[in-house]
C-alpha cells in the first residue's frame, strides 16, 4: 500500500507532473519577465502562464475542416506523455524516480518525440501555414538534434557511463562537464535553442512570415496542452543540461556544517538551472531570427564539426 | 516538388494594413507572386469634390495614418499657390519642422517593424520606446500624435516660444544618442545582416523603370530628394545631405533611414535656432480662382504628389493624390520573385507601404 503511494506521489506530485507544471509555468514566468525587462518593458505579473493556461482551457475548441480531428488531439497529447517519461530519468535533487544504464538516450529519444508530433501537427491540421511550419520544423529538427547529441556524447565517454544520474554523479567527486568540455556545453545549449524553437531559432512558428506554423489551427485545450507540454519540455531540457553539463546537485563543495545537505543541494540544483534559463532568455532578445537555410548550413558546418572536434578531444585527452 | 499557394493577407500578422499576395511556392521558393490592392479605399478623392477648400484640410489629413502632416503640407502649399499668397516665413519653419519630426516618427515606427518582421523583437521594442520622444514633442505642439492639424490654408495653426524650443532641443540630442545606437546595430549585427543583406534587391536601373522615389530611390543609388532638388517651405534655407547607398537591399534601405533620421534631427535643430519671428498665418479668401496646380514634397516615404483644379468656387474640381507607395508596389513582384518564404516580410517591410495613403 504504501508502496503504491510512494510511487503515485513521485509520478504525479514530486518530482513528477506536479512539480514540473509549478516548474514550467515559474521557468516561463522568469524568462517573459527577463526578456520584458532586458527590452524596457514590465513584463507580465506572476500568474500570468497560469492564467493564460486557464483561459485557453476554457475556450472553444475547434478545428478546421480537412484537420484529421483524432491525430490532432492525440499529438498534444503524445508530446505531453513524452516529455513527463523523460522526466522520470532526469535526477532533481539526489536520486532520479528511474535510471538504468543507456537512460541518456532514452531520454534523448523521448525528448524528439515532441518534434516529430509537432511536424504530424503541421501536416494533419490542414492549414498551409502549419504545412509550410512542419517543413520547417523537420529541418531545423536535423541541423540541431545531430550536434546536440554529440554534444552529450562527450560526457558519456568520459564518466564512462550512458546513464544521466551516473554523469551527474562522476561530476560530484572530480569536476563539472561544462569546465572540461565548454565547447561541448555551448553546443548543447545552440542545440537545446533548437530543440525549444526559442529565438533565434524560432524559425517553424515565426509568425509574421507563417502566423503560428504548425499550431496555427489549434485552440482551447488543444492548444492548452501544446503549450503546457513545450514549457515541460523547457524544464527538462534544462535540467538535463544541468544534470551533465554542471554536475546536477553537487555543490561542488563540502556541506556547511549543520545544514541540511539535501536542502543545500536542491537550492544548488535550482539555482543552476535557472542560471541557464538566463542564459537562453537573454540569447533570445539578443539576435534576429535566422532563416531556415541559414540555420542548416550553421548546424552542418560549424556545429557538427565542433562537437566532432570536441568529441575527437575527449576520446585522445581525456580518455587515452 | 508540389506547388502551395499561400495567402499572405489582407489579414495577417505580418501586415499593419490590409492588402493581399498570393504566393506560390515551391518548397521555400517563391515561383510566383499576386498582388492585390484596395482593401481600404475609402473614396477620399471624391469626397474631396464635396467639402470646401477648408475642409478639405481635415479631411487630407486623414489620407494617411503616420505622414498625415506632410499631407497637408502638400494640399495647402497647393492651394496657397493657386490663391497666390504669401505664406509667413515663421509658419513655413514650423510647418517644415513638422515635416522633419514626421520622417523621423516614420523611419523609426518602420525600423521597428522591419526588425519585428525579422525576428528581432528587441529591437522593436526600443525604436518604438524612443519613437515616443518625437511623439511626446509634437503633440506638446499640436495636441496630437498622429493628426496634427497643424496646417491652415495660408500658414499654421499653432506656436511654439523660446523656452519650449530649448526643451524640444535638449529632448532632440537623448533621441539622437538612442538612434546612434541603432545605427551601431544595423552595422554590426551579425544575424540582422544576414536576414536583410541582399533581400529585396533593386538595381538603379529598376529605381528608374519604375520611377521609384525616396529612401528606396536613394538606397539604390539614385540621387534622389525633393527637398534639395525642388525646395519648398524653408529647405532652402536649410543645410543638409542626401543619404545615398549603392547597394539596393534591404540592409542599404535600412542605413539611409536611419542616417537620414540623424540628419532631419540635425534639421530640427536648425529649424528651432533659426525661427523667425512674425505672425503665424494670412487670411485667405474662402473662393479660389480658377486654375490647376501641381504640389510636390518629400513625404517620409518619398516624392508626394497633388494635383489640385478649381472652377473658381470653394470647392476643388478634382483633387488628385499620387503617393509614393504606389510606385514601390509595382516593384514587389520583381522583388518577390525567387526569394526565400522567410523573406517575404522583410521584403515588403522593406520597400515601406503605407496601403492607406495608396488606396485612398
Amino acid at each position: 500500500m504504501f508502496e503504491v503511494l510512494s510511487v503515485g506521489f513521485a509520478l504525479l506530485v514530486f518530482p513528477g507532473f506536479g512539480f514540473l507544471f509549478v516548474c514550467a509555468l515559474a521557468f516561463h514566468w522568469i524568462d517573459r519577465r527577463v526578456a520584458a525587462r532586458l527590452q524596457g518593458r514590465v513584463g507580465p505579473p506572476w500568474f500570468q502562464p497560469l492564467a493564460d493556461l486557464v483561459k485557453l482551457m476554457a475556450k472553444e475548441d475547434v478545428l478546421p475542416i480537412g484537420a484529421h480531428q483524432a491525430a490532432c488531439a492525440v499529438l498534444p497529447m503524445a508530446s505531453l506523455a513524452a516529455v513527463l517519461t523523460a522526466a522520470l530519468y532526469i535526477p532533481v535533487g539526489r536520486y532520479p524516480l528511474r535510471a538504468f544504464e543507456g537512460d541518456l538516450i532514452v531520454v534523448f529519444f523521448l525528448l524528439s518525440v515532441p518534434a516529430l508530433a509537432y511536424f504530424l501537427a503541421g501536416w494533419m491540421s490542414g492549414s498551409v501555414f502549419s504545412i509550410v511550419g512542419g517543413n520547417r520544423s523537420l529541418l531545423q529538427y536535423f541541423s540541431y538534434e545531430v550536434p546536440f547529441l554529440m554534444a552529450l556524447v562527450g560526457p558519456a565517454i568520459l564518466s564512462g557511463s550512458w546513464s544521466i544520474s551516473a554523469i551527474a554523479a562522476w561530476q560530484s567527486h572530480t569536476v563539472w562537464m561544462a569546465l572540461v568540455q565548454p565547447v561541448g556545453f555551448v553546443l548543447a545549449l545552440v542545440g537545446l535553442i533548437g530543440k525549444l524553437k526559442r529565438s533565434p531559432f524560432d524559425i517553424p512558428k515565426a509568425e509574421s512570415e507563417i502566423s503560428a506554423g504548425p499550431l496555427t489551427e489549434f485552440s482551447g485545450r488543444k492548444l492548452a496542452l501544446w503549450q503546457l507540454s513545450l514549457q515541460i519540455k523547457t524544464v527538462v531540457g534544462i535540467f538535463l543540461l544541468v544534470n551533465i553539463f554542471l554536475g546536477g546537485s553537487a555543490a561542488g563543495m563540502a556541506p556547511f556544517p549543520g545544514l541540511h545537505v539535501e536542502l543545500l543541494e536542491a537550492v544548488f540544483f535550482g539555482v543552476k538551472a535557472v542560471l541557464i534559463l538566463l542564459v537562453l532568455s537573454v540569447v533570445g532578445v539578443l539576435y534576429a531570427r535566422l532563416r531556415i537555410d541559414q540555420l542548416v548550413s550553421l548546424g552542418w558546418q560549424v556545429l557538427a564539426p565542433l562537437a566532432l572536434v570536441q568529441i575527437l578531444a575527449v576520446v585522445w585527452i581525456g580518455v587515452g | 516538388m508540389s506547388r502551395i499557394t499561400i495567402p499572405i493577407g489582407p489579414q495577417h500578422p505580418a501586415l499593419k494594413e490590409p492588402i493581399s499576395f498570393l504566393l506560390t511556392v515551391e518548397g521555400e521558393r517563391i515561383v510566383e507572386s499576386a498582388l492585390r490592392i484596395g482593401y481600404v479605399h475609402r473614396g477620399l478623392e471624391r469626397i474631396f469634390q464635396d467639402r470646401n477648400y477648408v475642409q478639405n484640410v481635415h479631411v487630407v489629413e486623414r489620407v494617411c495614418g503616420i505622414c498625415s502632416h506632410v499631407h497637408t503640407t502638400t494640399y495647402c502649399q497647393g492651394v496657397e499657390a493657386l490663391l497666390g499668397l504669401e505664406v509667413p516665413p515663421r509658419a513655413l519653419y514650423i510647418r517644415t519642422l513638422l515635416c522633419e519630426m514626421e520622417r523621423i516618427h516614420s523611419h523609426l515606427l518602420w525600423l521597428g517593424v522591419l526588425a519585428e518582421h525579422i525576428g528581432f523583437t528587441t529591437l522593436f521594442m526600443y525604436t518604438w520606446r524612443d519613437r515616443e520622444i518625437v511623439l511626446d514633442v509634437m503633440e506638446e505642439l499640436s495636441g496630437g500624435r498622429v493628426a496634427h492639424a497643424v496646417n491652415i490654408i495660408g500658414g499654421v495653426r499653432i506656436d511654439l516660444d523660446r523656452d519650449h524650443a530649448h526643451s524640444i532641443l535638449a529632448r532632440l540630442d537623448e533621441l539622437e544618442r538612442q538612434i546612434e545606437v541603432f545605427v551601431r546595430i544595423v552595422q554590426h549585427e551579425r544575424t540582422f545582416q544576414a536576414r536583410t543583406r541582399g533581400v529585396g534587391h533593386l538595381s538603379a536601373e529598376q529605381v528608374r523603370r519604375y520611377c521609384v522615389v525616396g529612401p528606396v530611390a536613394r538606397a539604390s543609388g539614385v540621387d534622389v530628394d525633393l527637398r534639395r532638388d525642388a525646395p519648398y517651405a524653408v529647405y532652402d534655407r536649410l543645410k543638409f545631405r542626401a543619404i545615398i547607398a549603392q547597394e539596393g537591399d534591404v540592409w542599404a534601405r535600412t542605413m539611409v533611414r536611419s542616417m537620414e533620421t540623424i540628419e532631419s534631427l540635425e534639421m530640427c535643430r536648425q529649424l528651432l535656432t533659426e525661427l523667425p519671428e512674425g505672425p503665424l498665418a494670412v487670411r485667405a479668401p474662402r473662393r479660389v480662382p480658377p486654375g490647376e496646380v501641381v504640389s510636390r514634397c518629400e513625404a517620409p516615404r518619398g516624392e508626394l504628389v497633388y494635383y489640385i483644379r478649381s472652377d473658381g468656387s470653394d470647392r476643388p474640381a478634382r483633387v488628385k493624390v499620387r503617393t509614393p507607395t504606389l510606385t514601390t508596389l509595382m516593384t514587389l513582384p520583381d522583388q518577390l520573385r525567387d526569394v526565400n518564404t522567410a523573406d517575404v516580410p522583410t521584403v515588403l517591410s522593406g520597400v515601406d507601404l503605407c496601403i492607406a495613403c495608396a488606396d485612398r
